[in-house]
């Protein structure tokens, strides 16, 4: 990886040289949440991110952003994140317990003839849901606020090599990602640490649990990432075929049972597993309707068995995961967009803490006023089986060029053992600015 | 014995009229003689986007825009560079020359990262908070020739120059929601067939837009507007584009055209 970095500084510094134009911002966020149980601030936060762009006169371009992130309250603060996920080199860095720093993107990009390259720490997305993923899993995910912040915050930049080229009709991207950080989860005491069943297992009642540090995996090439995209755009249908080889950026979670100090215990050690991802996504117009979908077809998914000790608490398992959605122009300017999401286990269903179809749900009516400088929204992700999920109004104003603000609310319903459920209690409302120059 | 005077004269008046507007081209051979002129197989151009509504508040957007023709078929790219909340965003069209396939259009937007399909019937929608609607953008200087039935009304005078007056309206009531307009009058330029003014009347009939085209030049030989003024009389917002660094059939690739230019900002 150092070898990397160094060849992409010596690129950098030979391109000096050739710069002919230099662009500067920065964008300073805060925002304010006020939990609707209890009304006591659940969070108070402050982003600030200077970007850089550099472009050639030969026609490339180097790009960087840093994001200082400074979170005042307890449960959500930068230190309440178990941060064994991340790789050496992409780890922010921890200022203190409130302050963190982080490369966000740090990447070149150009042509060589007919090939597009781009290597560099960067964020690759995949797919055409909303609001949940199943293809847009190149890059790990952020989960300190669950799936709340945007996607485009809590996704997780890696070191990436990524090369596009066009054969005929078709156009191609190949991925290789030498960075093994997977998905950065909440410590078991932070504000939305898991603890449905789905997710995380539960102990025997009066037994000690003992959580290991993730054995992550470490050999640069070894445990590289790959991935390959298809795309073409046919008869009015965009189509994707994508392939990943990668591994699940959420650990295995496998559960031992022993006796320490006389007394049974159980300890939990996180793992990280490769599993194929063969998928396709599809898009077209027709009329006032846009139709999209994606599918992923995992090979090797593992799932938290009902009984803590059968096969060390886990179930191995392909899965089909898939969206279906549409997005309906509707009158007087309001969209309308709605997506079914399944999750189908084919082995050992009856063995694991989920269902064998798992079903969710969401809408969207958002609508624009004021020539878009006012927006209001509400979007409802609801999980079928487990009768929970969430509810988020909101309203953004653009005051200038350069600031807006917002309010709005993340209502979570349910029960405690669903996905959404868990987070009953952090229900909030929110405030934001955000200032850009 | 005036009565009679009278109706000579009328019968006179009428019948020169008469003569004037049968001799005056009909409004399809204007629309025609408009979507014949040249307008370059590829052009690119630096665009500014000055917006203001009826308190004054204005915003200010930069883009880079390119267009070409791919044999009938014509594709439109604009790439934002600034302000900072909307760098990055970026816009294709696929305008195909049959009038029964509807356009494909793609919106590429930095927060979500993603290029998104968007259904080509917004296109009575303003266009990412202007005065111009999707389709308005997309004809450029052109005029469709499918979703109206037009006549020509008379002549008029735009900055001191000479035009015919095309009155134009949609050829049914599904047409006329889609786009928005119920009739549209366009002041045309009779010596280089380019529309000078033009104005909108919502569906309920009420005049709602009125498009001055300034600043006409020739640029390698093609003529060129480089402003454009818009006023919603509906609302009281103003839009002016500023057309800049206007280049024509200069090499623009074809991949510019591309989802995956989209995101990479060209």
């Amino acid at each position: 990886m150092q070898n990397i970095i160094n060849f992409l500084l010596l690129i950098l510094w030979q391109s000096v040289s050739l710069a002919v134009e230099f662009e500067t911002a920065i964008t300073a966020t805060g925002r304010w949440f006020i939990n609707t149980d209890n009304g006591d601030s659940q969070s108070l936060r402050l982003n600030l991110i200077p970007e850089l762009d550099v472009g050639f006169n030969n026609g490339w371009q180097f790009t960087s952003s840093l994001r200082l992130q400074a979170e005042v309250i307890n449960g959500l603060q930068i230190d309440d994140i178990n941060r064994a996920n991340y790789s050496d080199y992409t780890k922010p860095a921890l200022l203190n317990r409130e302050i963190e720093l982080e490369l966000r993107e740090f990447y070149i990009q150009g042509d060589i003839s007919n090939t597009f390259v781009s290597l560099g720490k960067q964020q690759i997305t995949w797919g055409k849901a909303d609001g949940l993923k199943v293809l847009d899993i190149v890059n790990p995910q952020s989960f300190r606020e669950f799936i709340l912040d945007d996607f485009d915050n809590s996704r997780i930049p890696l070191w990436t090599v990524n090369i596009e080229f066009p054969v005929a009709e078709w156009n191609f991207q190949v991925l290789w990602i030498p960075d093994q950080t997977y998905h950065e989860l909440p410590k078991q005491n932070a504000t939305f640490a898991f603890s449905s069943p789905e997710v995380v297992p539960a102990g025997p009642p009066g037994i000690q649990v003992n959580l290991k540090q993730a054995e992550r995996p470490n050999n640069i090439f070894l445990d590289s990432d790959f991935g390959i995209r298809a795309s073409t755009f046919w008869q009015g249908w965009d189509i994707t075929f994508n392939y990943l080889y990668q591994y699940n950026n959420m650990p295995v979670l496998r559960q031992q049972l022993a006796i320490s100090d006389g007394k049974p215990a159980v300890t939990i050690t996180p793992e990280y597993e490769r599993t194929h991802v063969f998928g396709t996504t599809f898009s077209n117009a027709f009329a006032d309707w846009v139709i999209r979908g994606e599918i992923g077809y995992f090979t090797d998914h593992f799932f938290i068995a009902k009984t803590p000790f059968l096969n060390q608490g886990v179930v191995k398992s392909p899965e089909l995961h898939y969206v279906f959605g549409v997005d309906w122009n509707a009158p007087l300017d309001i969209l309308v967009s709605m997506q079914l999401i399944q999750s189908w286990i084919f082995y050992g269903a009856d063995k694991i803490t989920r269902d064998r179809l798992d079903t969710s749900i969401t809408a969207l009516i958002r609508r624009n006023y004021l020539y878009d400088t006012l927006v209001a929204e509400i979007l409802l992700i609801a999980n079928i089986n487990n009768g929970d999920g969430i509810i988020r109004p909101k309203i953004i104003y653009e005051w200038q060029d350069n600031v807006k603000t917002w309010i709005g609310a993340d209502i979570f319903y349910g029960d405690r053992q669903g996905i959404f459920g868990q987070f009953n209690q952090n229900s909030r409302i929110a405030f934001g600015i955000e200032v850009s120059y | 014995m005036r009565t009679p005077v009278s109706i000579f004269i009328f019968l006179v008046t009428f019948f020169s009229a008469s003569s004037v507007l049968a001799e005056l081209l009909p409004g399809d051979e204007i629309a025609r003689r408009i979507n014949a002129r040249d307008e370059g197989e590829a052009v690119s151009r630096l665009l500014l986007m000055e917006m203001t509504d009826s308190r004054g508040k204005q915003r200010i957007r930069k883009t880079k825009g390119y267009r070409k023709y791919f044999g009938d078929e014509k594709r439109t790219v604009i790439f934002y560079l600034a302000p900072k909340n909307i760098k990055g965003t970026a816009f294709l069209t696929y305008d195909y020359p049959q009038p029964d396939k509807s356009d494909d259009q793609w919106l590429y937007l930095p927060a979500m990262r993603k290029v998104r399909r968007i259904s080509a019937s917004d296109r009575g929608d303003y266009f990412l908070g202007t005065d111009f609607s999707y389709e308005d953008i997309k004809l450029e200087t052109r005029v469709s020739m499918a979703d109206y039935q037009r006549i020509t009304t008379g002549e008029s005078e735009v900055d001191g120059f000479h035009c015919l007056i095309m009155e134009s309206k949609p050829v049914n009531v599904e047409i006329a929601a889609e786009l928005g307009y119920s009739k549209v009058e366009q002041c045309i330029d009779d010596t280089i067939w380019m529309v000078r003014q033009s104005k909108m009347w919502d569906t309920q009939g009420n005049l709602l837009k009125t498009i001055n085209f300034k600043d006409i030049r020739g640029i390698q030989g093609i003529w060129t507007q480089h402003v454009i003024e818009v006023d919603n009389h509906k609302t009281g917002h103003h839009t002016r584009f500023v057309f800049s660094d206007v280049q024509y059939n200069q090499g623009i690739s074809d991949q510019i055209f591309t989802k995956n230019a989209l995101k990479r900002g060209q």
